[in-house]
């Protein structure tokens, strides 16, 4: 394609077309999942760039709209692989919200467990992405090796590993049984002291370093503009985190912190993902301690009425990615009348131009992998 | 900020003997991998230990099922169909199909069955070389070692027992909830009679109508219903409901 700025050609003086679009997925190494990154290159440089996204599109909402709402809870499951449980986390608080009922303190605690047990889940997903996107096989390997503690304690709470179908509206499935209260805390002593080398393996290693820091800027203002959230924009130094400033669940009831980065480049992402993973941890320790006192007996799940009352209901929620949002259209029957998803890395992938504009091509990868896409959602 | 960062955590020697990193590295991975057992598995040869609520592929005892249709009803993906088949003793029965090739393993047919006929097992190596042999028939979907671990029983509370302080009993819905008649739709065709699965309706005389036809109105035996809702579903005229006990 040429461009309106064209060179001329020193040799022989015709006009030169040196800028390329370079068309980088659906089938692409790069691209975890199925989109496209159009990016302009002028020699090694990128000029511009377009995300194309859309291939995963299944008519999620609209396949909503003939189902109970029980039946809707398996398929929120299926909008993320790598954090099932913040959806359906989502989907009940929104519909609950339209029933106007109040879930119980040991239902609220168990599903804010199972939240950051996904955060931790999907972070590890990502940094093994990042390490293979950054040519570095072990470390995809030893976050997946602990990522599997994970998949395990979701075995024992739940009884299925990815697609756990656990949060209920009113509630959650089961109380957690013996063998998770007995495995959390030991899994996750064993993830704060393992989690070091996958880490050292990124941080003490300059060739990394030098690849994340400084590429892929982000200001303020671009994530004002663009709508960017989660990791990418705490990564800017927007200190904003919808657990603790609008929270949902128990999270006013837990100490933790945000971390916020001010450097805006790739590094500053990843530094922040890490230290979520940590916060994490520190968050499922509080609220192991509140369910062992509120007792074996206290309950968990709420009977709910089958049909919910005509209104509309919006809830959000503090996901791996950033922040998504459920919107809940009821019209008074056992169906929805319509719901809506926000998703999260839909509104991130539009910030591509900004981010790779300006870096080499062979940067893009590691740039558009510290936003950690995830087609499931995005395409819906 | 991002040194501030860095040094919270826990120095790594590492760092510090830059000259000795790799090889710090590699002994100290050395030392682990010998000391621990594998991280990984031989699959085919050893397999991943399950708990025994793991949710594979979902069992039935033959013998428990009422034929409700909740599974049926239930279903996400729409895999399940009842179909008909002999019992041990030569009798015609109606008993859940399932096409594992939709199947979602999401568990809903065994926590909504309100006999615990349906369960989940932790058989999870369903491949099979033909779509065909994808589809479990009722005998088929029977699993040696069922125990009581392996049901889904809902245990929910009223929110009127929180409000009365009695937050500890625990009940599901199929011992609450109770189909209720509209006399004035009811046209006495004996329908919800017919589908119920465990006898618990029967048809009690009002008088007669003009005609000199006997009206006849169910009668629910609350001990014996287990809202499986299919009278509600079937009733031509809309006469049922059920009763929510919230």
């Amino acid at each position: 394609m040429t461009d309106e700025k064209q060179s001329v050609c020193i040799d022989c003086g015709t006009a030169d077309t040196g800028k390329m679009w370079v068309i980088m997925g659906p089938q692409h190494p790069f691209s975890h999942g199925l989109w496209t990154l159009k990016a302009q290159i002028d020699g090694e440089i990128v000029t511009d760039a377009e995300p194309i996204v859309g291939y995963l599109h299944r008519g999620w909402e609209k396949e909503c709209e003939n189902r109970t709402y029980p039946k809707i809870i398996p398929m929120a499951d299926r909008l993320c692989y790598a954090a099932s449980m913040t959806y359906t986390h989502l989907y009940c608080l929104t519909v609950e919200k339209a029933l106007g009922i109040e879930v119980p303190d040991k239902a609220k605690y168990i599903r804010m467990v199972g939240d950051e047990i996904c955060r931790i889940q999907s972070h590890l997903m990502w940094l093994a992405a990042v390490g293979t996107d950054l040519g570095n096989l072990t470390v995809f390997l030893w976050a997946m090796r602990e990522r599997e503690y994970f998949m395990d304690l979701n075995v024992r709470l739940c009884g299925a590993r990815m697609t756990t179908n656990f949060p209920r509206i009113g509630g959650v499935r089961n109380d957690t049984t013996e063998l998770f209260d007995r495995d959390i805390l030991r899994c996750i002593d064993l993830f704060e002291k393992s989690i070091w080398d996958t880490i050292s393996l990124i941080d003490d290693s300059s060739i990394f370093i030098s690849r994340m820091r400084g590429t892929g800027y982000l200001t303020r203002e671009q994530c004002a503009n663009l709508g960017i959230t989660g990791p990418a924009m705490r990564g800017t130094g927007v200190d904003f985190d919808v657990r603790r400033d609008d929270p949902y669940s128990n999270y006013d009831k837990v100490d933790y912190e945000v971390p916020v980065l001010k450097d805006g480049d790739s590094y500053a992402r990843y530094l922040v993902r890490i230290e979520e993973m940590f916060q994490s941890c520190k968050i499922i320790k509080q609220c192991m301690q509140k369910i062992g006192a509120l007792g074996k007996n206290a309950p968990y799940r709420l009977k709910t009425p089958s049909n919910v009352p005509a209104g509309r209901a919006f809830a959000r929620i503090e996901d791996p990615r950033g922040e998504s949002m459920m919107y809940l259209v009821a019209d008074g029957t056992d169906k929805p009348y319509r719901l809506k998803v926000r998703s999260p890395i839909f509104t991130n992938v539009s910030a591509s131009k900004p981010l790779v504009q300006g870096s080499r091509i062979a940067d893009v990868p590691v740039i558009m992998a510290m936003i950690d896409m995830c087609l499931g959602e995005t395409d819906r | 900020m991002t040194k501030e960062f860095l040094d919270k955590y826990p120095k790594n020697p590492a760092r510090t003997l830059w000259i000795m990193k790799p090889v710090v590295t590699v002994l100290k991975l050395l030392f682990k991998t010998t000391v621990h057992r594998p991280v990984t598995i031989l699959y085919p040869y050893e397999k991943l230990w399950v708990p025994d609520n793991y949710r594979g592929r979902p069992g039935l005892r033959f013998d428990r099922c009422v034929e409700c249709g909740m599974c049926v009803r239930m279903c996400p993906t729409a895999c399940i169909k009842l179909v008909d088949v002999d019992d041990d003793n030569g009798k015609k029965v109606k008993r859940p199909q399932i096409n594992m090739g939709r199947c979602a393993m999401c568990g809903y047919c065994a926590e909504y069955c309100p006999v615990d006929a349906m369960t989940v097992t932790p058989e999870f190596e369903l491949a099979e070389y033909t779509r065909r042999d994808l589809i479990y028939g009722p005998r088929r979907l029977a699993y040696d070692g069922i125990n009581e671990n392996m049901e889904i029983h809902i245990e929910e509370t009223l929110i009127s027992d929180i409000e009365n302080g009695n937050p500890e009993r625990r009940i599901s819905p199929f011992k609450t909830d109770r189909p209720v008649l509209e006399a004035s739709k009811c046209i006495s065709c004996k329908k919800c009679e017919k589908v119920c699965p465990v006898d618990a309706v029967k048809m009690i005389e009002h008088g007669v109508n003009e005609k000199g036809r006997a009206i006849l109105y169910p009668e629910f035996d609350d001990g014996l219903c287990i809202c499986c809702r299919n009278c509600v579903e079937d009733c031509p005229k809309d006469a049922l409901h059920i009763n929510e006990v919230l």
